[in-house]
């Protein structure tokens, strides 16, 4: 037990001695955490997110001015087997002219003698995210139908916002990665560093016989000590940041982030890891 | 018992030990004399086995340079006090942290520690300077310093490479005596010097080493 509270004691002393390079460490593992840490959130915020911007999303299909009720009706049966539609809502002619005088407060009988509003129909598509979704097919087959006039859609936006969301997934990762790289450098530099100006005891201690195990063992710790500060900043930031987000996103939309917290766990994981390998190669090299 | 048999060593730039033969006995009182560069360092390097001879053997207690294990080297040394030229006191520890190193290094506990420290500082004769940093403390200081850490482990050998470097007559000799009296508890004492005139007066054995060979 006291052999372990003077290697701690160590570990510390080495950190307190380089100040600045021990910053660029923490900073650079604060970094990589940060940087995962979005992925995780995002990663567990994607379906939700899909979720309710498809919900949000809709199509409007305009029926040609002839057409009755009931062969709206028979239209609108149809779209709802398409593959992919969630739900679909009717707009008759008098509904559409009670919306209008509803929203604009004026009644467009006074001034013209019959309902300009055609029928319509509003589609939802499904919202659970099942591979990127391919509105196009869907607005085809709607426009193809006999009675149709127009389809009203977004349907390269939805497109493209899924696409470039999960490009942006996958981009981050790469960074992620190149980052953690260099920050194996960055700590196996530190440790280096504490090395060599410890190489005066390290001649000492295996001088007294101390064995590898016992001169590493302050090396390591402290690139734990460095990687779990930088982890713990890297929380507190993500913490605060998804606390804020949150904020933001509830007075504009009715969507926020859900994060299970318990990923903070393998954040502490991946910093502890990082720094064993950023330790390990200072120390195969110095400590021999 | 140290016991170098026709053991052979050679630095790859050039210098090299050749058939060495040697025999130090428990509680015995060696000096090793040669002129500078004539490999006393290199010879006791061989002792603590920071190098291996590359033919004969070196066997030091139960420790054999041709059987023994890379991490078994640990305990030999721990058996081993040295005090050396180039090895010296941690600058940024005082004399007390200094000679309580080799304890951490054992494993014994902070509070056992303490006492121990102290009386051996008392037996060098430093007493009320544990807190000096090292170049708070003088020369002749540093190596009683040295002769200390090298001694809390209650060694079975102490090493001495040129313990009376820069030391003035009087001060050199005052460590000599103090390695006598530790030999005199037991330890065997195995002193590289350079200082034919310290040496001569004290009716031990002496062993003299020329271009990295032993005369008699
Ligand atoms: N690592 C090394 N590589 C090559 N040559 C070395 C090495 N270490 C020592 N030597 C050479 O070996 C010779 C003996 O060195 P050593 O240190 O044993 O001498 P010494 O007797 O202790 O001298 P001094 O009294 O000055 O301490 C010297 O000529 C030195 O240059
Ligand atoms: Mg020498």
């Amino acid at each position: 037990m006291d052999k372990f509270l003077f290697l701690f004691g160590e570990g510390i002393k080495n950190l307190w001695r380089h100040k600045l390079t021990v910053f660029t460490s923490v900073f650079s593992i604060f970094l990589v955490l940060v940087v995962v840490g979005v992925l995780f959130i995002a990663e567990q915020n994607t379906q939700k997110l899909i979720e309710y911007m498809r919900s949000k999303y809709k199509i409007e299909v305009f029926f040609v001015d002839s057409i009755t009720d009931k062969q709206a009706e028979q239209i609108v049966l149809e779209i709802r087997k398409i593959p992919g539609v969630y739900s679909t809502t009717l707009i008759t002619k008098d509904q559409a002219l009670q919306i209008y005088q509803s929203q604009f407060n004026e009644d467009l009988l006074e001034f013209l003698d019959y309902n300009p509003l055609p029928s319509s129909c509003v589609v939802n598509i499904t919202r659970k995210k099942d591979g990127l979704l391919h509105v196009k097919p869907i607005i085809n087959k709607i426009q193809s139908m006999k009675g149709v006039d127009s389809v009203n859609h977004q349907g390269r936006l939805i497109n493209r916002i899924e696409k470039f969301y999960e490009k942006g997934l996958l981009g981050l990762s790469i960074v992620a990665f190149a980052i953690m790289l260099v920050t194996v450098m960055i700590i196996s530099n530190t440790i280096k560093l504490t090395i060599y100006s410890k190489k005066d005891l390290i001649q000492a201690l295996k001088m007294i016989g101390a064995t590898n195990s016992f001169i590493r063992m302050p090396f390591i710790l402290e690139g734990i000590f460095q990687s779990v500060l930088g982890a713990s900043l890297a929380a507190g930031l993500l913490y605060g940041a998804v606390f804020g987000v949150n904020v933001l996103l509830g007075q504009l939309t009715s969507f926020t982030l859900h994060v299970q917290w318990t990923f903070l766990g393998w954040l502490f994981l991946i910093a502890v890891v990082i720094s064993l390998f950023g330790s390990s190669r200072a120390i195969s090299r110095f400590v021999k | 018992m140290i016991k170098l048999e026709n053991a052979s060593y050679s630095f790859k730039k050039g210098f090299s030990l050749s058939n060495i033969d040697l025999t130090i006995d428990d509680g015995e009182f060696v000096f090793l004399i040669g002129p500078t560069g004539s490999g006393k360092t290199t010879m006791l390097r061989l002792i603590y086995m920071n190098i291996l001879p590359d033919s004969g053997v070196v066997r030091v207690g139960k420790y054999s340079s041709n059987s023994i294990k890379k991490r078994k080297i640990p305990q030999l040394r721990r058996s081993i006090g040295m005090i050396s030229q180039d090895y010296h006191l941690l600058a940024d520890r005082n004399l007390f942290e200094n000679v309580a190193l080799p304890l951490h290094v054992i494993g014994y506990s902070k509070s056992d520690m303490g006492d121990l420290v102290i009386e051996m500082i008392e037996e060098v004769g430093l007493t009320g300077k544990e807190n000096h940093l090292p170049d708070e403390l003088s020369g002749g200081e540093q190596q009683r310093a040295c002769l200390a850490r090298a001694l809390i482990k209650d060694p079975d050998i102490i090493l001495a490479d040129e313990p009376t470097g820069n030391l003035d007559p009087v001060t050199a000799f005052d460590l000599v005596k103090l390695l006598e009296k530790v030999n005199a508890e037991g330890t065997t004492v195995f002193m590289a010097s350079h200082n034919y005139s310290l040496i001569k007066s004290r009716n031990h054995r002496i062993v003299e080493i020329h271009g990295g060979k032993l005369r008699s």
